[in-house]
């Protein structure tokens, strides 16, 4: 049989054998059997000398074509024997758990304080603070409170063992004084921050609380103005859906005090038809004149409201205690 | 205050439902808090008359009688004989029900029915089948149907008319403490009648003449402390017979809930709760006087240490601040607030002496608080009464004793009113409600709102030239001061619901603390994202928890409990009280972190200062079902990598942490947090074990605190860019044997004295203790990093300045170097 004649039957043991292979070194084994030195091909090309001169050229071209071929199995099979060789013994079960770098948690007061400010801060108020010990000038004799009204009690009012009557503020309009003391209108603020009352902890009092409430001081502002800013806020906070009602009261630092009830899908869920959630007013003369805003130019209203009242109506928390316990089954909800 | 809807509408004509009623009252400012509707008593038995009596076609002892209710007239089958055509009896309407007599726990309902072949449209009735004592009602008792007088009115409902409580609403209203004139019927009446334009009914008062012409006082009253009781009237009523109050008295003030006593009691009570003015009632023989005469009433303050005991038995030491109504011999009254003991009525009473006065807010107050004593009328007075009723309500109770209780009044009515106050006049400018409120209510609107509450317009004019109207305040509406409350008044009746909503414009707030709540929001970013959950500690914590931080604590005055008689110092009591309470609630891995205030005392004064604190306990990282670390619980080293991302991150460099040589009284062990090792940053290390245990803490406790103020005023998060590396780096290792006490700290130390040229980075990759290394020694593995920003560095460059570096290593540090 001519050189020609046996090569299409050495190509198809060679193929055969290196598809066969159950792993690298058996591959590497029939690489040699076949392209080694030894090796079938190498075997033949040897034996392409001894053919005539003008048989030569034809027979090394089909030499190399079936070796070409060869190779191209062989780096096929060794790329799917190289995968397999990688695959881990066992394989990876993508239902397993991760192994996780969890997030931590913010505290649910935050959260909802963060919202109550977005709201606020798009309408172009800036965040302000102030102390949370305070003098009864700013938490109360400022904002024209009498003087032998119950808020002042020692009932009511944590004072500090100290000279000077210091007391924990027992609301966050004290930062309306301390701002309007050092600025000139028009003022536009947002203030978040603890307050204190002597009350015992149940399931709607914590002696520590959060308030905040906004203040907005300008030339011809109203009582339009002021409803037209709560509901932009609530709306926000608590849902386009939200209604509120406005009711006339009485806060020593504001005229008209106004009442904010209010009414969404949640409320009725509850089996009411409005609930209490904020109180506001327009800010009292006497409040400008012990600032030394002039009454007369200026106008400006006042609202505020409690910050865990908000958490746990949005959250649905039956207990105020459990915002200060930091219990992580509680933390980790939010 | 609690008020009926048939007691408002004795003053005022209100046509709505209750519903209608709270929604107005509500958005007026009067919030209702509760609505109780009650059930009448004989609903359905109305005043009939008898028109006609036959005998019945088939019964002898029955009678058919036509009977008018008041609408029509019925056909009535009646078994009783003692009544005639013309008599008026009371009827039970069919549908309506008896009640239930002695035995029987069911009513009885009244049907339309035949009796033997006659119908009945109802029932005539006897005062057994009622279930009443005729004789309370001044009606005879009868065998038959209880007749009632000829004056009854037809048709009106048997319990109107015999003044037993007809169904009825009670409304529960929250009055805000500026209105004390809202703390009576008429008060709120005179708001419904402002409201719906309807007249105010005032009672008519009209009392007979003195008895035996215009007489001597009955008694004298000397008014010596007209600065706290600027006015006193008293009347006398001689010869009354005490006893139970009229079934309508009695029903009044039970719907409201206050317990009938008797008359001449209910009568003062009655008056207080219609007109606002607390009364009070002495039994004039219970007073002691000194000599012949009329006995004196004397106005004064408390001797220092004087005792009184008042009725309810309590005794109490006053002060000249505490004003007393007394007699010759002591008091008889805690004026305002409680009477006394012995001076009060009883059932043998004849001779009342009524006092109806003005005591000022702050004195009834003072009283009121450093006595712990409480009462209607003292609730009442520290509100501000009006001292223009006084007069009329003395008047008004002593018509209602004379007509419920008898007797006649004796001598003049004394009225010690030395200052009558003028009248306050305010001025309203027409557009000021404009300016205040956004919305443009008429002049004349206004007007209207003022006059229906009482106001009266008695100018026009302001002082600033606006066109504008003067209006005389009423005196019981102590609450308007200045222009404003009369804008509010006027924002009340128009309604605020009414006012369009308008959004703010202009100015754009500002102020410092706006970025700080930005930063406070970074740091919070910071560290849930290095898995922390955000925690909220209380703010007062017990001195003894303080104490343990701080010696500078801030004391609270007035606590409420020793739990909480402390400002915290420091944010970690309140971390570890939240860490044992997780534990004890089987949360055996918390990390957490807090942002809040601290209290410091400094020379004596109070100062506060915001703060972050971290705490870790437990396991390391989540629950993981593989792995040799899965198992490994936080250590120290993972609080120091959360305060070093943490300061990073905030742009803090040279901060330094040094140990403290000792335990602390919180801590283990522990280091001081500084920036350059002067300004003080925080602490952190782990909690005492001890103090572990005392909480149920288990695993190691690891503690950071730092100061907020400071690291947000040092830190400088602004970033700028660095070209990146172009050129290749040297990487060398050293491993180095080095005593116990050699910190990495002394390592850097020695690496800047050396300053190895082109050296990049430092790293510690390995610290050893154990085979090959001797006792009291450790072995520190470093790999330093050398590269030129402008050139691939040659190996023997490199090695030079790496031998010099290692050689500072020997010999400042004593360090050996390991194969």
């Amino acid at each position: 049989m001519s050189l020609q004649e046996r090569l299409p039957a050495i190509l198809a043991a060679a193929q055969q054998e290196l598809r066969a292979a159950p792993d690298l070194p058996s591959l590497d084994r029939a690489k040699g059997k076949f392209l080694g030195a030894e090796g079938a091909f190498t075997t033949l090309m040897k034996e392409l000398g001894s053919l005539p001169k003008e048989e030569r050229p034809l027979a090394g071209k089909a030499i190399n074509a079936a070796k070409q071929e060869l190779e191209a199995v062989l780096s096929e099979v060794r790329g799917a024997l190289e995968l397999r060789a990688a695959l881990p013994k066992e394989p990876a079960d993508f239902t397993l758990p991760g192994r996780r770098r969890p997030l931590g948690r913010l505290h649910p007061l935050t959260q909802v304080t963060d919202s109550i400010v977005r709201a606020f801060r798009k309408l172009g108020f800036a965040v302000a603070d102030g102390p949370e010990i305070e003098d009864e000038v700013h938490c109360f004799d400022a904002l024209n409170t009498p003087k032998d009204h119950p808020a002042r009690d020692a009932q009511d009012t944590f004072f500090l063992d100290s000279t000077g009557r210091p007391l924990l503020r027992t609301h966050t309009s004290s930062v309306q004084i301390r701002v309007m003391e050092k600025t000139p209108p028009p003022i536009r603020i947002v203030v978040p921050g603890r307050v204190f009352r002597r009350d015992n902890a149940d399931a709607t009092h914590n002696p520590t609380f959060h308030q905040i409430e906004g203040l907005y001081v300008d030339r011809h502002v109203t009582v339009g103005d002021l409803k037209g800013t709560v509901e932009a806020v609530f709306q926000e906070v608590l849902g386009s859906d939200v209604k509120l009602r406005f009711r006339p009261h009485y806060f020593s630092y504001t005229e008209p005090s106004l009442e904010i009830d209010f009414t969404n899908a949640l409320v009725r869920k509850l089996g009411k038809e409005w609930l209490e959630i904020a109180g506001c007013g327009m800010v009292h003369p006497q409040v400008f004149e012990n600032v030394g805003y002039d009454p007369e130019v200026w106008s400006g209203w006042a609202f505020g409201f409690g910050i865990e009242r908000i958490a746990m109506l949005c959250y649905g928390i039956t207990d105020i205690r459990l915002l200060y316990e930091n219990d992580v089954r509680f933390l980790k909800q939010f | 205050m609690k008020v009926t809807l048939n007691w408002l509408r004795n003053h005022v004509d209100f046509d709505g439902t209750p519903e209608e009623l709270t929604e107005r009252l509500t958005l007026l400012g009067l919030e209702v808090e509760g609505v109780e509707r009650l059930a009448g008593q004989l609903d359905g038995v109305v005043v009939a008359q008898v028109l006609s009596r036959d005998k019945h076609p088939n019964a002898d002892k029955l009678s058919v009688c036509r009977v008018a209710d008041g609408r029509g007239e019925r056909q009535i089958v009646c078994g009783a004989q003692n009544f005639k055509a013309g008599d008026k009896v009371p009827l039970i309407l069919p549908g309506a029900s008896l009640p239930p007599k002695a035995g029987e726990t069911q009513p009885f309902t009244i049907k339309v029915g035949k009796i033997r072949s006659v119908e009945s449209h109802g029932m005539m009735c006897s005062h057994e089948e009622l279930g009443l004592e005729p004789e309370a009602f001044g009606l005879r008792r009868e065998d038959g149907l209880l007749i009632l007088p000829e004056t009854a009115t037809v048709g009106q409902p048997l319990a109107v008319h015999l003044g037993l409580s007809g169904s009825d609403v009670v409304f529960d209203l929250e009055v805000t403490p500026n209105r004390p004139d809202l703390n009576s019927v008429i008060g709120i009446a005179r708001e419904v009648a402002a409201l719906t334009g309807k007249p105010l009914r005032l009672p008519e008062v009209t009392v007979p003449e003195v008895a035996g012409g215009a007489a001597a006082p009955a008694v004298a009253v000397r008014l010596e402390a007209p600065d706290l009781c600027p006015r006193y009237t008293a009347r006398v009523i001689r010869g009354l017979k005490v006893g139970p109050s009229p079934a309508w008295l009695r029903s009044a003030l039970e719907k409201v809930g206050l317990r009938s006593i008797n008359n001449v009691v209910d009568v003062s009570n009655f008056v207080m709760l219609e007109t606002g003015q607390p009364l009070h009632t002495f039994d004039l023989r219970r007073l002691r006087t000194r000599a012949a005469g009329v006995p004196e009433v004397v106005i004064r303050r408390a001797s220092e240490g004087e005792t009184f005991t008042t009725l309810d038995g309590r005794e109490h030491t006053l002060t000249p601040e505490n004003l007393l109504i007394a007699d010759a011999a002591g008091g008889i009254a805690l004026a305002g607030i409680m009477g006394g003991l012995d001076s009060g009525i009883q059932a043998d009473t004849t001779d009342v002496l009524i006092e109806s006065a003005y005591f000022t807010p702050t004195g009834i107050r003072r009283t009121s608080k450093a006595l712990a004593l409480r009462t209607d009328a003292s609730y009442r007075f520290e509100r501000g009464a009006d001292v223009q009723a006084a007069e009329s309500a003395g008047r008004r109770c002593a018509q209602l004793l004379l007509e419920l209780a008898g007797g006649s009044l004796s001598g003049e009515v004394i009225d010690a009113f030395p200052n009558p106050p003028p009248s306050k006049e305010l001025t309203l400018r027409h557009d000021r409600a404009k300016v205040l409120l956004g919305v443009d209510i008429p002049a004349e609107v206004q007007a209207g709102f003022l006059a229906g509450l009482g106001l009266e317009e008695v100018g026009q004019g302001s002082r600033t030239g606006a066109a504008g109207s003067v209006w005389r305040v009423p005196s019981w509406r102590v609450d308007l001061k200045r222009e404003v409350d009369l804008v509010e008044e006027v924002a009340r009746l128009f309604g605020v619901d009414r006012i369009p909503s308008t959004t703010p414009r202009g100015a754009v707030g500002s102020h410092p603390f706006d970025a700080t709540y930005d930063r406070f929001a970074e740091v919070r970013r910071i560290l849930t994202g290095l898995g922390l959950d955000e925690a909220q500690g209380q703010t007062l914590i017990s001195d003894a928890a303080a104490r343990r931080v701080s010696e500078e604590v801030v004391l609270l005055a007035n606590p409420l409990s020793s739990d909480m008689n402390a400002l915290r110092p420091s944010l970690l009591p309140g971390l570890i009280d939240s860490l044992s309470h997780n534990l004890t609630r089987r949360n055996g891995d918390v990390q957490l972190f807090e942002i809040g205030r601290v209290f410091t005392l400094h020379n004596g004064a109070a100062r506060e200062g915001w703060r972050v604190a971290i705490a870790l306990t437990g396991a390391r990282d989540p629950r993981f079902w593989s792995g040799a670390d899965r198992d490994a619980k936080a250590d120290v080293y993972d609080l120091k990598g959360l305060v070093e991302e943490l300061i990073e991150r905030l742009g803090l460099r040279g901060v330094a942490y040094a140990r403290r040589p000792e335990s602390t009284p919180l801590m283990l062990e522990s280091a001081a947090v500084t920036l350059g090792g002067k300004l003080p940053l925080g602490q952190l290390g782990q909690l005492l074990p001890t103090l572990a245990k005392r909480h149920d803490l288990r695993d190691a406790v690891l503690l950071a605190e730092l100061d907020l103020d400071a690291l947000l005023a040092r830190g400088n998060p602004a970033r700028s860019f660095k070209p990146l590396a172009a050129f290749p780096s040297i990487q060398r290792d050293v491993a180095m044997i080095v005593p116990e006490a050699t910190t990495h700290e002394a390592v850097l130390a020695a690496v800047k004295q050396a300053k190895p040229g082109h050296l990049e980075a430092v790293e510690l990759f390995d610290v050893f203790r154990g085979k090959h290394v001797p006792e009291g020694h450790k072995s520190l593995a470093y790999s330093f990093t050398y590269r030129a920003a402008d050139r691939t560095l040659k190996d023997e460059e490199v090695q030079a300045s790496h031998d010099r570096l290692v050689g500072v290593f020997q010999s400042a540090l004593g360090a050996s170097l390991r194969a």
